[in-house]
């Protein structure tokens, strides 16, 4: 497991700068650009912010998880809003595993190379997906992101409107800026298929046996009509 | 006393009217309004330029009042501009399929990023501010350079003819920063002249699709209002031209 902060852009800085805890680098130095996958957040998405009060930004916690990235790779991040800029616009902190392809990510990484500022909103990150996150709705569904089974999809906590990408997603914000799980349904396309293919075959059956059964009663009926003209 | 929004306008008239920059403001052409209904643009830039103000603007809301650093594309409905121009006469533009990106390096280079923005979009509008301006970051090895050197390696996978508009956001800041105006005009005259002359030499062999930079604010209203009508009649007059460029040779 290799694990990175994404740093909040404070000065408005031309890159986006990342830290393994101690020393601090352009993330592009870690993660290649053009290796981003598709819909990769450095951040809170906009939408998600826009459905949440305010006061309630300290809260949100967004996370997303690539399986089968670069080759046999995963990608996991966790972000949450970390302050404002010069312009007074939200900025974010974020946390970047890059893991095996089974190995979960562990909320370990040092922050004493931040500055003050930063190590603020890392210390209540990394507390937060410690504890027991009982009452943390937030935390919760990035745990159960985080167990998540794999599967080939890219997949977030929480449902999104506006990405680029669909993703798959275990929660959605409810009014307030409280989560909800969503409704349970079918998480394998494959079974749903399977399922979808027999119910069909027993209606088709059952149609066919129908279908019979009308065909020689209305032959009974029409030899009846003959009959009766001759 | 006057209030300090209206000043900054009538200064903001006094800059834009001076030789050198009155270049950027053309007639109104006849087909203006039909050449622009219908056409999509792509908004990029760097962090902090102005991009979602520009996005709000346009579909006449204020000023977002979530305002953030956008950490990755997101879509935006779709919407009307309706913009009114001199002669009661109005604007119809459909911004459709509209993706709204972040400012920074990473997502210029991601290949979901500015690529995938400006892909099918008819105009691509590049968003500076004064201070890129006044600090030559056009200049060899900096931002500005930076993303004209990438918009010349995008433009071969764009659509054909795509237009490029400069917006330099923020004018009203300098204004209020300044009391010799006629000083800052000639200093700003002389700087997009310079701007002008680098984008064309950095953009060579497409030159032709520049059509010019505009000084803009999207917090001052007014100002915002003024400028958006001399770019939309500079685009199009740029398209005018190139057109019958192609037609002459």
């Amino acid at each position: 497991m290799r694990a990175y902060w994404i740093l909040p852009n404070r000065d408005q800085r031309d890159d986006i700068l990342a830290s393994d805890g101690e020393t601090i680098l352009p993330l592009r130095q870690i993660l290649d650009p053009k290796l981003r996958p598709e819909g990769f957040s450095h951040g809170v998405p906009t939408e998600l912010l826009e459905k949440c009060e305010p006061k309630a930004f300290a809260e949100i916690l967004f996370a997303q998880r690539f399986p089968r990235w670069n080759g046999d790779k995963q990608l996991f991040s966790v972000s949450t809003p970390a302050g404002t800029d010069s312009s007074g616009r939200v900025v974010h902190l974020g946390l970047l595993f890059i893991l095996e392809p089974h190995e979960r990510p562990r909320f370990e990484l040092p922050y004493a190379g931040l500055s003050e500022e930063d190590q603020t909103y890392a210390s209540a990150l990394i507390h937060r997906m410690t504890s027991s996150g009982r009452g943390d709705s937030w935390a919760q569904s990035v745990h159960d992101l985080s167990e998540l089974k794999s599967g080939s999809r890219p997949a977030t906590n929480v449902a999104l409107d506006r990405s680029v990408v669909r993703f798959y997603s275990l929660y959605v914000v409810g009014p307030g800026g409280g989560l909800t799980k969503k409704a349970l349904h079918w998480r394998n396309p494959r079974m749903t298929a399977i399922i979808l293919l027999i119910l069909c075959a027993v209606v088709g059956v059952w149609l066919s046996v129908r279908a019979c059964e009308q065909s020689s009663r209305s032959a009974v009926q029409t030899g009846v009509v003959t009959w009766r003209f001759n | 006393m006057m209030p300090m929004a209206l000043n900054t306008f009538r200064v903001f008239l006094f800059l834009t009217s001076f030789p050198g920059a009155e270049k950027h403001f053309v007639r109104l052409v006849k087909g203006v309004l039909d050449w622009w209904s219908g056409k999509k643009i792509a908004v990029i830039g760097p962090t902090a330029s102005g991009k979602d103000s520009f996005l709000a603007r346009l579909q006449n809301r204020e000023i977002p009042r979530v305002h953030s650093n956008s950490p990755m594309g997101e879509t935006v409905k779709s919407f009307r501009v309706n913009l009114a121009l001199s002669h009661n006469r109005a604007i119809d533009i459909t911004c459709k399929g509209v993706i709204n990106i972040g400012g920074e390096t990473d997502y210029r280079d991601a290949p979901s990023g500015w690529l995938a923005v400006c892909k099918d979009s008819d105009v691509v509008f590049y968003v500076m501010t004064i201070k890129d301006l006044s600090g030559k970051k056009f200049l060899k090895g900096r931002r500005i350079r930076q993303d004209l050197d990438w918009l010349l390696t995008a433009l071969p996978h764009l659509k054909q003819g795509v237009l490029i508009h400069i917006l330099i956001n923020k004018i009203d800041e300098e204004i209020v920063s300044h009391t010799d105006y006629r000083a800052l005009a000639e200093e700003l005259a002389k700087e997009i002249s310079a701007l002008d002359q680098t984008v064309k030499n950095v953009l060579h062999p497409y030159e032709a699709g520049y059509t010019g930079a505009t000084l803009i604010s999207m917090k001052n209203k007014q100002i915002y209002t003024r400028a958006i009508n001399d770019v939309l009649r500079a685009v199009y007059s740029g398209f005018h031209g190139t057109a019958k460029r192609k037609r002459a040779g």
